[in-house]
């Protein structure tokens, strides 16, 4: 039965809808999620996907062309690279460690972080603005920088790697925390709640935290572009995963000394990279925008 | 304003001094003996008892740090443990062809970046507005290492339009004084400097382009975001009103307003720009400070990582705190919300 409305009734969509709204109305946002969908899948059953492993070679297909070229072969659908290993293999392996990893990386420090920013605003501490002048002037080194110290200290390596780049995002997801909490702390809603008596916990966990959550998610965004950014950078820079790891960015630096001969080695996994910064930068500007429309409200 | 002014200064002398910790830390926490892993003299040579001596290695860590300080203000950073070169100079010849390549590629995105954030302003959600925003997006997201590998297969191999890295042809004898390598041609005033000059400026070409597309970008989408928000204003509507022509409008009244929040952004601009600069120094060799900590983290190459880490960090919070003073001064209303109503 068709549903008729007697009365002009106003209907606002909900705040989840409305963000799905404003990805719908774009189809360039819409690409970069199913994109983003996309790899994840690849990261998560790649392996079970792939014809070979990721290490294995051919010797009778070595430097192969992408197969629609004259001398490809259908075996290797992206040709293989100087060592005979399939690069199509190589690159659904190079997902988890390019963008599986970033996630996971994020995620950790985006615990911790809120975690400490949240604490950190609820407390009466240190209300000092001399210490947030000083976070704030820290905070303007760059990651790569600091993900570089770190990497310095600790020594090479995908592990020493990954360390460093969750530890440079965790200031900045405290940063972003503890100004939102804050900010939301002057609001009549808060104040209503603490009249009504509910402990600090309920406070931060029921009142607070489901208004910031957007902001947090934005950040979340950022930070994975930057985590996947700089672990591919640090694999280029052969300080981040080293020489068999398919990892795209250290991929991109063994490709180097062939990238004249066989091109497509060295485009394929930074085509990869492009693609997937592409889809999160996209999705996170339109979630940006998305929550800012709702704010106008 | 003085009292902004001092506590950004005060501000500054704390970060500073801090990271002077931090560089002396880093001589205990790397492996290896501390003497060696700050002055660059290994145990074996004939002046490590009298380094030693004069870094107080026997004495506590507050004589050790104070005996730092000391060697850092007198310009001895020790040696390169690679090739025993002294870290000091270095970084001062090496530091210049960074700034070189850095500020070219800044005055570029700024010159193109601006305009371009302007117009897609001017035509918001018109055609031009979706093209630029889009390149600018997706431009945005490009991993410079991999761009600037493109750009050498195409541009430098395939058209063989420019060199593919170092800084001028070997030809030219220049010897380093600034680092720079067009300073440095114009001090020396070889035979043929025309020919050198041109050398130069095509090796720097490919690189100064390549940095200088991602704080494009970003300008351009900065750019075009305050000017929507300027451009919905009632002083342009007013301006339009008076009978102003649109020139006048853009340059006047809503150019200057637009700039205020790029210039609040521009700090993490140049954290950006930094970061690609050490990128792209690796790519093209070129002999910066980047490509030189790179190296030395890689080889781990102790003085070297302190000294160079110092030196971009410090310079990195030299900006920054530059641009926070600028933008107090320049900009009243910030000023009034540091000292804020309480």
């Amino acid at each position: 039965m068709a549903q008729t409305n007697l009365y002009y009734e106003e209907r606002s969509p909900a705040p989840l809808e409305m963000v799905w709204l404003e990805f719908k109305s774009k189809p360039l946002a819409m690409a970069a999620l199913y994109m983003l969908l996309f790899i994840s899948v690849l990261t998560l059953i790649g392996p079970l996907l792939t014809p070979y492993g990721a290490n294995e070679q051919f010797i009778d297909a070595i430097s192969l062309p992408p197969a629609w070229s004259e001398s490809g072969n259908i075996r290797f659908l992206l040709g293989t690279d100087e060592l005979g290993r399939d690069m199509v293999t190589r690159i659904i392996y190079g997902a988890r460690y390019s963008f599986g990893l970033p996630i996971l990386v994020v995620l950790i420090s985006a615990t911790i972080g809120i975690a400490l920013g949240a604490a950190a605003a609820m407390t009466v501490g240190v209300k000092s603005s001399t210490l947030k002048h000083l976070l704030d002037v820290l905070m303007s080194i760059p990651s790569l920088l600091l993900a570089l110290i770190i990497v310095a200290i600790l020594g090479p390596g995908l592990n020493n790697a990954l360390i460093a780049i969750g530890l440079v995002l965790i200031p900045q997801f405290l940063h972003v925390t503890r100004n939102a909490v804050h900010d939301e702390q002057k609001r009549a809603y808060v104040t209503a709640s603490k009249l009504n008596g509910v402990s600090q916990f309920y406070l931060l966990s029921h009142v607070i935290f489901p208004n910031i959550i957007k902001v947090l998610v934005v950040q979340f965004t950022i930070g994975l572009s930057v985590a996947i950014l700089d672990i591919a950078a640090l694999g280029f820079l052969r300080l981040g995963a080293q020489a068999p790891t398919p990892e795209w960015g250290s991929m991109l630096a063994q490709s180097l000394e062939v990238a004249y001969v066989s091109p497509w080695i060295m485009a394929l996994p930074g085509l990869a990279l492009f693609l997937t910064l592409v889809s999160v930068n996209l999705v996170g500007e339109t979630l940006r925008v998305a929550i800012n429309r709702q704010l106008e409200r | 304003m003085s009292r902004y002014l001092l506590r950004q200064l005060s501000l500054l002398l704390v970060t500073l001094w801090l990271l002077t910790l931090l560089a002396f830390s880093l001589g205990h926490w790397f492996s290896g003996d501390f003497i060696t892993n700050t002055s660059g003299i290994f145990p074996e040579d004939i002046r490590f008892a009298e380094t030693a001596e004069a870094r107080a290695a026997e004495a506590g860590i507050v004589n050790q740090y104070t005996a730092y300080l000391g060697h850092l203000f007198r310009g001895d950073w020790g040696l390169s443990l690679l090739d025993g070169e002294p870290v000091f100079e270095q970084i001062a010849l090496r530091f210049g062809a960074t700034l070189e390549i850095a500020l070219i590629a800044f005055v570029i995105a700024i010159v193109l970046g601006i305009p371009l954030g302007v117009l897609a302003a001017l035509y918001f959600r018109k055609a031009v507005d979706h093209t630029i925003l889009t390149i600018s997006l997706s431009g945005y997201s490009i991993p410079v290492f991999w761009f600037a590998q493109i750009a050498i297969l195409i541009i430098a191999i395939q058209w063989g339009l420019v060199p593919i890295a170092g800084q001028i042809n070997p030809l030219y004898e220049i010897t380093p004084r600034s680092g720079s390598i067009i300073l440095d041609i114009l001090l020396e005033q070889p035979e043929h400097m025309t020919e050198a000059l041109h050398s130069a400026f095509l090796h720097m070409i490919l690189p100064v382009c390549i940095l200088a597309i991602m704080p494009m970008m970003l300008i351009i989408r900065l750019m075009r975001n305050s000017m929507l928000d300027v451009l919905s204003q009632n002083y342009i509507t007013s301006g339009y009103a008076k009978g102003l022509s649109i020139a006048r409008v853009l340059w006047n009244h809503a150019l200057p307003n637009a700039m205020q929040h790029v210039m609040r952004q521009i700090g993490a601009l140049i954290s950006l720009l930094i970061t690609n600069t050490m990128i792209i120094e690796v790519i093209f060799s070129w002999p910066g400070l980047g490509s030189w900590l790179v190296r030395s983290i890689y080889e781990r190459d102790y003085p070297v990582i302190q000294g160079g880490l110092l030196v971009i960090s410090a310079v990195i919070l030299l900006i920054t705190i530059a641009l926070n003073i600028f933008h107090a001064w320049r900009y009243p209303q910030v000023r009034k919300d540091l000292y804020g109503a309480n």
